[in-house]
């Protein structure tokens, strides 16, 4: 076989050709990469949100906590259906949340967005587990006080620690603590008071949604089958993590179908960059090559030399596009959630299968786009190391 | 676009001359090439490389001179003085009446588009250009007309006899007759002096033969001073004089 | 003969090379006239907003109606000519479970006054008015889902629980292109007899939709319409329909932003492979440009050569990238989006400024790819290049 060596260096000759073809295919990665870590930032921050051995009630024909309301007297009835988990004194693990979305005003970019306000009960820690006061501290139950999360911080007007902002007029809402949970969605909530939310949206009486605990996520059928058997309720029940999983598929759908046409697309202009290189690269070399057949390689060894060499350039690319993309674990991209109607802060998450099938693709563009100019420099006779 | 060059006259239209006069000074009447302690020094590194030292050279008007000498002997680089393409390291270099050594790299273009034609061992044609086409090239820098060009590059074509390949490609030449499409080329702008740089050393004897008589003829028929270095005793021998350059002395 | 001809002629010199280049810019177009038009798309309705309607909905949050009695206030609110409510219904056909399309409950008697780009026949027209349960239907969604006027569809109520059966009475287009075709309208009248007597939901209206007489005036006009409601129990927020659209996108900056970015990385993509290739061929027409230095052209003029060959390549992959993106992104992708997203892009087409934009651009690129290879090879050392062999 030919060494690789001989590869690397004519690559190395040819620097100013190699490198741009290298930042071409670079770059096509970086925008795969991006726009596939992006869309598993947005199925994590939602998956996170969700849980299977979670039921949420909302209203039948609902597709989000938003436009769905129940009735207060019915949360007695979810939470006495079989399959609801009991905590040590007896009573069922449950909770009623009302979701509103308020028009707030954006720092930094002129106009205004949608947040969303979840009113929670009381005791909010014995179900939300996952809650974690992470500056100021917890809101006074039955006051005007509220939580942010911690992803809402600085984005909109009054909404940091310490300010506060008008739930409706002369109704301001006090900021006196930012929470943590677990990177979910939640982070780019406010949570306050369920009777201040109600009050001041005028949703007396009313709850969005009622999540339960289940004892295991196998008692899902047998809740559900209580919940939605009863027609006059008019409710539906879903596991959590599935509910949290159609909140994001418009979205993520939207990410990853733009990101990937995006990617295909570039991936071609790349693929042919590839070309232009190791077709130059050979016509170049012509007489090497010759040489190399007449000396007695096989023309399967310089095919498999120059599939090598395009190999290289592609992974070097490929290498690069994962390294600049890795730098996006820092942004913070928000975007309206389609299901929801608000804005959602989400993170660029990088994982090893995202990062591996990167590699793989600017590895299998180095092959298409070396494909062609290695046949050609298969076809190269012995005589042409004679040739002039 | 028009692209076509804004650039210096040609034949009798010599609107740069004035650019030329400046540096015209008094030459020996007959000389038309006179180099005075021309020396040439490269640098590999700090290293000096003596390529040519201290040259004296007188070339009448009409002369037709052979350089030889061995490989690496300093041909090509004195060649290269004489046709204005490099600046002696030290000493004078008159040429067609200009002091050489005084221009700025632009003004040498004009003077060379004016006065030197340029023959090479490789011929040198663009390959995408046909025949008449690579004759008219040098034309671009005049101000003549399209037709007016046309009709020079087909004139010059006819002196060298090939002007019923005018429409071919140089790959469709053949090696003597692309060589005969440089000479036409190098005598378009009609200049007053021609540099050969081994125009033989690509050909078989024949072609040779034929070049020959074809720079025999520019020095005869147009009246061209000719300076071709050559390896080629043959070629030499048409030549009025041959001189030798050994290590960057004449000899 | 002219210099611009010799480079065009050297253009073709590599045909394989050009080839491939032309194609990689095309691609390259594709791809941004394709990002460009998802960005025009996305603002197309907030450019092409009447300038003459204002919208009111409640100041915090559009989930929670206003009460209905605010339209008789706006509508005497001086410079408004006339002014219509509707009520978001978000209702699904149980047959498509997965089809999403607007349905809302609208105040008849003023829509067509209103939203004066709607066209029904009239007979239809009259039908949809005297039936109450009638249902007026976009052509895009009507094609669609396979509805046709007399046809009986039940919708399934969220916001307003339970099924509600309607005829379908009307099919409407719209004059104006950026119109969402898509949409289901109903008598907000038969919405709220249906409602339980004291029920929350009576007698709330989700929005007013308001027809000025002065666009001018739209500002003033948005402020005394929002300072009659001041000391309401539910306060107001009145904007023009061209703000509302723009503060809708400001929700989906990120992705504009994100989207915009990666259009300038194609840019800079097609300048790298542009780039490549001019200076791939110059290098390897070192010794020619060697000649033609000795022959007496000055450095500018190869420069100027080898910059019109890459504005000749890169107008060519422009010229062709825009050939291809019609038939590709409007009408292949376009149609596409037009029916199944047809409430976000309404009209997905590439725009005259996208195109022109795209063959400026490719001419722009071509320019400064060639910018680097041709100061190169007019700083070319005449007498190295000529020493070069090739
Ligand atoms: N640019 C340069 N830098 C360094 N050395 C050079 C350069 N050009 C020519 N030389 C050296 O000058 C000598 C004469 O070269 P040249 O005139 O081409 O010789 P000839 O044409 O007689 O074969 C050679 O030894 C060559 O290596
Ligand atoms: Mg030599």
């Amino acid at each position: 076989m030919i060494p690789i060596a001989y590869n690397l260096r004519s690559l190395a000759v040819r620097r100013t050709t190699t490198l741009a073809s290298v930042l071409g295919i670079g770059l096509v990665v970086f925008v795969l990469a991006g726009a596939l870590m992006l869309s598993a930032g947005i199925k994590q921050t939602l998956g996170r949100s969700g849980k299977s051995d979670i039921a949420i009630v909302l209203r039948k024909g609902s597709d989000a906590e938003m436009a769905s309301s129940i009735e207060s007297p019915t949360l007695g009835l979810i939470l006495s259906a079989p399959g609801v988990k009991k905590d040590a004194s007896g009573s069922p693990l449950g909770i009623g949340e009302l979701l509103i979305v308020a028009t707030m005003d954006k720092i930094g970019v002129d106009g205004v967005s949608n947040v969303q306000i979840r009113g929670v009960p009381e005791q909010v820690g014995r179900f939300r587990k996952g809650l974690q006061i992470v500056d100021g501290r917890a809101a006074q139950p039955g006051t005007d006080e509220v939580i942010i999360g911690q992803r809402l911080r600085g984005r909109f007007k009054g909404l940091d620690l310490g300010q506060s902002f008008d739930l409706r007029k002369n109704r301001p809402a006090k900021v006196v603590g930012v929470f943590a949970y677990e990177g979910s969605s939640h982070e780019s909530e406010i949570w306050a008071d369920i009777d201040t939310v109600r009050q001041a949206f005028g949703r007396a009486g009313l709850f969005s949604s009622v999540r339960v605990q289940l004892s295991s996520p196998s008692q899902f059928d047998a809740f559900e089958a209580v919940i939605e058997g009863d027609k006059a309720l008019g409710l539906d029940a879903l596991r959590e993590d599935r509910y949290y999983e159609k909140q994001s598929e418009g979205t993520s759908i939207f990410v990853t179908g733009l990101g990937v046409v995006i990617a295909v697309i570039f991936s071609i202009g790349a693929m042919i960059g590839a070309m232009i290189t190791m077709y130059a690269s050979i016509a170049s070399r012509s007489r090497e090559i010759g040489t190399l057949r007449a000396l007695g390689f096989s023309r399967p060894a310089i095919m498999i030399s120059f599939l090598l060499e395009a190999l290289a350039l592609a992974l070097s690319g490929g290498l690069l596009g994962i390294a600049l993309s890795l730098c996006l674990g820092t942004v913070r991209f928000s975007m309206m959630n389609f299901a929801s109607w608000s804005e959602i802060v989400f993170s660029f998450s990088p994982t090893p299968g995202i990062l591996l099938s990167a590699l793989v693709f600017a590895g299998l563009m180095g092959l298409f786009g070396g494909l062609f100019p290695a046949l050609r420099a298969t076809r190269i006779s012995p005589l042409s190391a004679m040739r002039d | 676009m028009n692209s076509s060059p804004q650039a210096s006259p040609s034949g009798s239209d010599r609107g740069a001359a004035s650019d030329i006069a400046e540096h015209a000074r008094p030459t020996t009447a007959e000389s038309i090439i006179s180099l005075r302690g021309v020396r040439k020094t490269y640098f590999r590194g700090k290293e000096p490389i003596h390529v040519l030292q201290d040259l004296d050279l007188e070339v009448p008007v009409g002369g037709y001179e052979a350089l030889m000498g061995p490989s690496g002997s300093g041909k090509s680089t004195l060649l290269n003085l004489i046709a204005g393409l490099d600046r002696p390291s030290a000493g004078s270099l008159l040429v067609a009446g200009a002091d050489l050594g005084a221009m700025s790299d632009s003004q040498l273009a004009r003077w060379r588009a004016n006065t030197i034609g340029f023959i090479f061992q490789a011929y040198n044609l663009m390959p995408v250009l046909t025949a008449v086409e690579n004759v008219e090239l040098p034309l671009l820098l005049t101000k003549l007309s399209a037709s007016e060009r046309k009709r020079r590059a087909q004139t010059a074509l006819r002196i060298v006899g090939l002007e019923d390949r005018m429409h071919h490609y140089p790959r469709q030449l053949s090696g003597g007759q692309e060589q005969r499409v440089a000479i036409a080329r190098a005598i378009v702008n009609d200049p007053q002096v021609l540099v050969a740089d081994e125009p033989t050393g690509d050909l078989d004897r024949q072609s040779a033969d034929e070049i020959l008589t074809l720079l025999e003829r520019m020095n005869r028929e147009l009246h061209k001073t000719i300076i071709m270095v050559t390896h080629d005793p043959a070629a030499a021998e048409r030549a009025h004089i041959t001189r030798r350059l050994n290590k960057g002395q004449l000899i | 003969m002219r210099l611009s001809s010799l480079s065009v002629r050297n253009v073709w010199r590599n045909r394989l090379r050009a080839l491939l280049t032309v194609l990689g810019i095309a691609v390259a177009i594709v791809a941004f006239v394709l990002l460009r038009t998802v960005l025009s798309a996305w603002t197309v309705g907030a450019e092409a907003s009447a300038k003459d309607r204002l919208g009111t909905r409640n100041k915090v949050t559009f989930v929670v109606p206003l009460p209905k009695r605010y339209i008789e206030t706006i509508r005497q609110v001086p410079g408004v000519v006339d002014a219509s409510y509707a009520s978001w219904f978000g209702g699904k056909d149980p047959r498509h479970e997965n089809e999403f399309f607007a349905s809302m409950a609208v105040e008849t008697k003023t829509l067509f006054s209103v939203f004066d780009e709607l066209v029904v026949p009239p007979a239809d027209r009259e039908r949809w008015l005297n039936n109450r349960k009638g249902a007026l239907v976009g052509d895009v969604l009507a094609k669609k889902l396979g509805w046709k006027v007399g046809d009986t569809v039940t919708l399934q109520g969220s916001i307003y629980p339970g099924d509600w059966q309607f005829q379908i009475e009307g099919i409407y287009s719209s004059t104006r292109k950026v119109v969402d075709r898509s949409s289901f309208f109903f008598h907000w009248d038969y919405l709220n007899d249906s409602l339980p007597e004291g029920s929350p939901q009576r007698d709330r209206i989700g929005w007013v939709t308001t027809r000025i007489r002065d666009p001018l005036q739209a500002g003033a006009i948005s402020q005394a319409i929002d300072r009659a409601f001041d000391e309401q129990e539910i306060q107001t927020l009145t904007m023009s329909e061209r703000a509302m659209n723009l503060s809708f996108l400001g929700m989906v900056s990120a992705v504009l932003k994100a989207i915009d970015l990666v259009s300038l990385v194609i840019l800079f993509i097609m300048m790298l492979i542009l780039g490549n290739t001019i200076a791939m061929s110059t290098r390897e027409r070192t010794r020619e440009f060697g000649v033609m230095r000795a022959i007496g052209f000055l450095p500018h003029h190869i420069a100027l050569a080898v910059l019109i060959e890459a504005i000749v390549i890169g107008g060519l992959g422009g010229g062709l990238g825009l050939v291809l993106s019609y038939p590709l992104v409007e009408r292949g992708m376009g149609r596409f989006i037009e029916e199944n997203m047809g409430s976000f892009f309404p009209y997905f087409r590439i725009s005259e400024g996208t195109a022109v934009a795209a063959l400026v651009l490719a001419l722009l690129l071509g320019l400064s790819a060639g910018l680097l290879p041709a100061y190169r090879a007019a700083r070319l050392n005449v007498i190295d290049s000529l020493r070069r062999a090739g």
